[in-house]
């Protein structure tokens, strides 16, 4: 493995925010963000977790996806285009959360041509996490605080600088011509806790009736917080927005934004019914997409453990406090089936 | 009067209330999966020891009205339920009775003497001994309205001069504005601080109808600052200023700081003072005829 001192770090970083548009984490109004960048000393790289994902990189939380222009009765399609960008000190559960949206958006046909564009002039540049946070759970999806398997180049630190990880082609044209070192040590392995493993996503429609969801959902707020900071969470609502209305010539984008299942009209279909009418409910397909739907459709969980919506929400629904009482109500029931207790719900 | 006599003082009284019938549900606190504070529903008489009373439970209980006013049925006293309020919160109570979103016997006010809450609460790991700046400067401690009262009352003297303000309003109006556009750029829409705030009942937000008809769904800094001025113009009058707002706000937008502006531009205008009295706001009712709008 190669390596690269801090100051070269800095003067290649520098180069590649003047040569495309870097991104990475910086204090917004102290705020951690992955944000663009125009200079390396604007990088923070002692940190824990950007406080959102990197999903806006390749996900903005909105976004035209088609301009329309109607000149007389001569109606003109654009869609946007997308320069390249570099993602530098993205954290492995944020690569994988990029991973999980590519398998969504462009593993299968038909792909999402505008997500498709955007993704492809992307590179992602890795920074380990010396160790996981009280709230980080990314091991207990698959991930590791130093996995490098989502990126394009993984950063380990090590003494007086940084362990250099080539993943891929487009990892290896960037960092090929900086003429770097041979490692002499391995870098340290990262601390890790141990994190509350999920129920096999096949029991989990044993608990879809239960009393749970309720109850669980009675001090939600129904904001859309947790979705909006997840790294995996990719709802979307698409809306045409006239910008320039007149009898020869009008404008129009067709925006694409950011939706959530916890918010209260998110199911609501033409004639007012919502499907999903209860709290409850809304919460639930929360927890089920996550760890039912997901991983029956891809085959892979629908959370990578990166913590922001333990950390984040304001009435404490925890993640990791909903997989523990699953398995556990999971678990009664099946020495169980008759018990009394099943009536009322696993907290009761 | 200890905490601790507090905490025992009011799971007494749900338990008493659970027992009876009196409710169906006591809505207070408990602790959360982390240490922190949370807000608990108890049911049933076997969960009343899990309530807590501390400096943690910062959360405005009342917001949670909204969800369960229209389960109220005919059997009124099978149907109320118990909340735990502190002198904060049960001002929102005198907010929503006026504007006929609950109805007083449908509830039994626990009221809590508060001496402060203190930063961080709510939140894993962050409890601060420090006490929240709306705390530091809030003399009330007896909540407006009450069933039972919990706690001995007493009569700190706090006047807000509200310092916070005079920095922003001494700011030429280009260079506010700027500031606030910079703290909107980072709302993520996410609407906690709507969706937390006990005077934001409406059905449908007209920030976030699907026509779009005052509101673009864009996320722009436009959208974001129509809908925050907004916001705050809808509660001006209305906000009772428990800044649980600014608490559950992701990405940390001052947003007490517009509600606080408001409310003492009310005071000034109206002597009016949000939730003191289960009256209307100023700005919801109409001048009686040879009534004169205040100097």
């Amino acid at each position: 493995m190669k390596y690269i001192s801090r100051e070269a770090l800095q003067t290649w970083l520098d180069r590649l925010a003047n040569d495309v548009t870097l991104i990475a984490p910086r204090l917004v109004d102290d705020i951690l963000l992955y944000q663009s960048v125009s200079s390396a000393r604007e990088i923070v790289l002692d940190y824990t977790r950007p406080k959102m994902s990197a999903k806006e990189v390749v996900l903005p939380s909105s976004e035209p996806i088609l301009f329309v222009e109607k000149r007389g009765q001569e109606v003109s399609l654009t869609e946007p285009s997308s320069g390249a960008q570099i993602i530098f000190g993205l954290r492995p559960c944020d690569a994988h959360g990029i991973a999980v949206l590519d398998t969504v958006f462009v593993g299968q046909e038909p792909i999402d041509l505008n997500y498709a564009r955007r993704r492809e002039a992307i590179t992602l540049i890795g920074l380990s996490c010396p160790q996981m946070r009280e709230d980080c759970f990314c091991t207990s999806m698959g991930g590791m605080p130093n996995d490098p398997t989502h990126f394009d180049v993984l950063l380990t630190e090590v003494e007086d600088g940084y362990a250099v990880n080539t993943v891929t082609d487009k990892g290896r044209t960037l960092v090929d011509h900086l003429n770097l070192e041979e490692i002499k040590g391995e870098p340290a392995e990262p601390i890790i806790n141990e994190t509350e493993s999920v129920l096999a996503q096949e029991h989990w429609p044993d608990l879809f009736a239960d009393h749970y969801w309720d109850l669980l959902a009675e001090r939600c707020l129904e904001c859309r917080m947790c979705a909006y900071l997840c790294p995996v969470c990719r709802c979307f609502d698409v809306q045409d927005q006239v910008t320039q209305q007149g009898i020869s010539y009008s404008k129009y984008d067709r925006l694409r934004c950011w939706d959530s299942c916890t918010g209260t009209n998110y199911r609501v279909v033409a004639g007012g019914h919502n499907p999903r009418a209860t709290k409850g409910q809304r919460l639930r397909n929360r927890f089920f997409c996550k760890f039912h739907y997901f991983p029956v459709e891809y085959d892979h969980s629908g959370c990578v453990g990166c913590g922001r919506c333990i950390e984040a929400c304001p009435v404490n629904i925890d993640i990791v406090e909903v997989m523990r009482d699953i398995s556990r109500a999971f678990n009664a029931s099946q020495i169980s089936n008759a018990s009394p207790d099943a009536e009322k719900g696993v907290t009761a | 009067m200890t905490e601790f006599t507090l905490q025992d003082q009011i799971r007494d009284r749900a338990k008493q209330l659970l027992a009876s019938e009196q409710v169906k549900c006591v809505i207070g606190y408990e602790h959360g999966s982390r240490g922190q504070v949370r807000p608990a529903f108890i049911h049933q008489i076997n969960d009343v020891d899990s309530l807590v009373w501390n400096q943690g439970c910062t959360h405005n209980l009342v917001t949670y009205l909204r969800d369960i006013k229209g389960t109220f049925g005919s059997d009124e006293h099978l149907q109320r339920v118990a909340i735990i309020v502190k002198p904060c919160d049960s001002r929102a109570l005198n907010v929503l009775l006026a504007e006929k979103q609950i109805e007083r016997e449908h509830i039994y006010v626990i009221g809590v003497v508060c001496t402060g809450i203190v930063e961080g609460a709510g939140y894993a790991g962050q409890s601060s001994d420090k006490l929240q700046t709306r705390c530091v400067r809030c003399s009330d401690r007896v909540p407006v309205i009450y069933d039972l009262l919990v706690g001995e009352p007493t009569h700190p003297e706090i006047t807000d001069d509200y310092v916070d303000l005079t920095e922003l309003e001494a700011m030429p109006p280009a260079e506010r504005a700027a500031f606030w556009l910079k703290q909107y750029e980072r709302c993520i829409l996410c609407y906690a601080c709507r969706q937390v705030c006990p005077g934001c009942y409406c059905s449908t937000c007209m920030f976030e109808r699907d026509d779009s008809l005052w509101v673009g769904i864009a996320a722009g800094v436009k959208e974001k600052e129509a809908f925050h001025l907004g916001r705050a113009y809808h509660l001006a009058a209305r906000c009772i200023g428990c800044d649980e707002c600014e608490r559950v706000c992701p990405m940390e937008l001052p947003l007490s700081l517009l509600n606080h502006k408001l409310a003492k531009e009310v005071q000034r205008l109206f002597h009016y003072c949000a939730g003191d009295e289960p009256s209307q706001s100023p700005l919801a009712t109409m001048l009686a005829e040879g009534e004169e709008f205040p100097a």
